[in-house]
């Protein structure tokens, strides 16, 4: 793994981790999906491409292929819909995942937004395409509210690899 | 440092399976060919049964934070409310009461009339009640998720009411839930009887200033539709029982350079209430009628 400048060495990631912040974003997915709001962000695509970047051996577009059937069932959308956007999305997190992480988080985040506004535009063109209506102007507010949670997701996401592997009363990490 | 703490395999050298690009362009076909399956070909519904059975487990557990809130909302609301609802309630009944006994010597003299004029005779319709889960996620569609299914015997195509009126139409059936397309979506259509004047028209869902409403298609702009006319089911398309309401017609333009009037109306079902009543569709109804000995 190849680690930005600024960043401390981290711990090795525990893939149950990475498993179980998979499930939770799935599930806060699903529960901010009741509330019907367009400009709610999409928490899931945020986690798949966070560990599209920082693991890229572990969690790939085979992933992001079967955590996108299972929005689009819960969703009721057109299946493979979510798929094909977060197989997109984890293929650019592949292909920019050992230049991203040598940026400050704020260059990052100026990277990352339109790759999030195009999985939200490929979600939209393929229900475009098959007669339904625009939704609204409201739906493209997610994407940024979703690169907005990247640091948050940086902050939560990386906290149990920040951990010492042997705590010391007399250092402070 | 003890070893423990760094990541210690290296990336595999000789065996680094697909080319990024090769699994792009693989995943991509699979679900534009899910996409065009689940328009067009229906082959996908196996797979989407078999999924949302899965993630229902889930979905009750996402369900259960807003549960317990409206538990404790109405565990809080107090005493006072509670009886003014009641005493509405029993005002309600005592309302209906008259009609509803009404109804039983109607149905009687229906019966004897239809049968002296040698029509078929209209039939009871069987319905259950279902309570609604939650309003389908997707943006694009109004639909709602009810907690019966197959196993309950729930055909596809069944119309569903509440109180007001029709709510819409069962159009995806699961093992244990089902899926509802409200009467204001946009690709459900119901066929309704002017109850006023006796014509018949085809609604559509549409949209009307961020509401949600129904609108009439192909009326000329001559016809004799007035504002707060009541339309009911017309039953001639063999799914809704006839004399259901639907909705009370509430914007007119009418314009002269289109032959047809744009005709509006506001839904009279709640849309958003708690339960629902399935009815089998009356053709299958009818059916069944025609098997039995």
């Amino acid at each position: 793994m190849i680690m930005s400048r600024r960043e401390a060495l981290l711990l090795p990631v525990s893939p149950w981790f990475i498993a179980l912040s998979l499930l939770m974003s799935l599930l806060l997915s699903m529960l901010l999906g009741l509330s019907q709001a367009l400009w709610l962000p999409d928490i899931l695509a945020v986690s798949i491409f966070f560990w599209g970047i920082h693991q890229p051996r572990r969690v790939g577009m085979a992933t992001a292929f079967i955590l996108g059937l299972w929005m689009d069932v819960q969703h009721s959308a057109l299946l493979g819909q979510h798929a094909l956007s977060y197989v997109v999305l984890s293929y650019f997190a592949f292909s920019m995942h050992r230049r991203l992480l040598w940026f400050p988080i704020k260059e990052q985040m100026l990277q990352i937004l339109p790759f999030f506004i195009l999985a939200e535009v490929i979600g939209l063109l393929i229900r475009l395409s098959t007669g339904d209506d625009f939704p609204g102007w409201a739906m493209l507010l997610s994407p940024f509210i979703e690169t907005m949670l990247w640091p948050v997701a940086n902050f939560i996401l990386l906290a149990p690899q920040r951990r010492a592997s042997d705590p010391d009363a007399n250092r402070p990490i | 440092m003890a070893l423990e703490s760094l990541d210690r395999s290296p990336p595999p050298f000789f065996r680094v399976g697909f080319a990024p690009l090769t699994k792009l362009i693989f995943f991509s076909a699979l679900s534009l060919l899910l996409v065009f399956g689940d328009k067009q070909l229906q082959f996908t519904k196996p797979l989407r049964a078999g999924l949302s059975t899965l993630i229902l487990p889930m979905q009750w557990l996402v369900l259960q934070p807003g549960e317990a809130l409206s538990a404790m909302g109405t565990y809080f609301q107090n005493l006072e409310q509670a009886q003014t609802n009641l005493k509405a309630a029993e005002l309600k009944v005592l309302q209906q009461s008259v009609r509803s006994q009404q109804v039983e010597q109607l149905q009687i003299e229906n019966q004897n009339l239809r049968q002296l004029m040698g029509l078929q005779s209209s039939m009871a319709v069987t319905s259950q009640t279902a309570e609604v889960l939650f309003d389908v996620p997707d943006p694009y569609n109004q639909r709602i998720v009810i907690d019966r299914g197959q196993l309950k015997n729930v055909a596809l195509g069944s119309p569903v009411i509440d109180a007001g009126g029709v709510v819409g139409q069962v159009t995806r059936v699961y093992p244990l839930t089902s899926e509802v397309t409200l009467l204001t979506d946009k690709d459900q259509s119901i066929p309704v009887l002017n109850s006023r004047t006796g014509a018949r028209n085809i609604t559509s869902g549409d949209v009307l200033a961020g509401q949600p409403m129904i609108e009439l298609k192909f009326v000329p702009a001559s016809a004799d539709v007035k504002e707060g006319d009541l339309l009911t089911t017309s039953g001639i398309d063999g799914v809704y029982p006839a004399g259901l309401k639907v909705a009370r017609i509430s914007h007119i333009e009418r314009r002269v350079d289109i032959s047809f009037a744009r005709i509006h109306a506001s839904p009279l079902a709640e849309l958003k209430g708690r339960h629902v009543l399935v009815l089998q569709p009356s053709a299958a109804s009818a059916l069944n009628k025609g098997k039995a000995p």
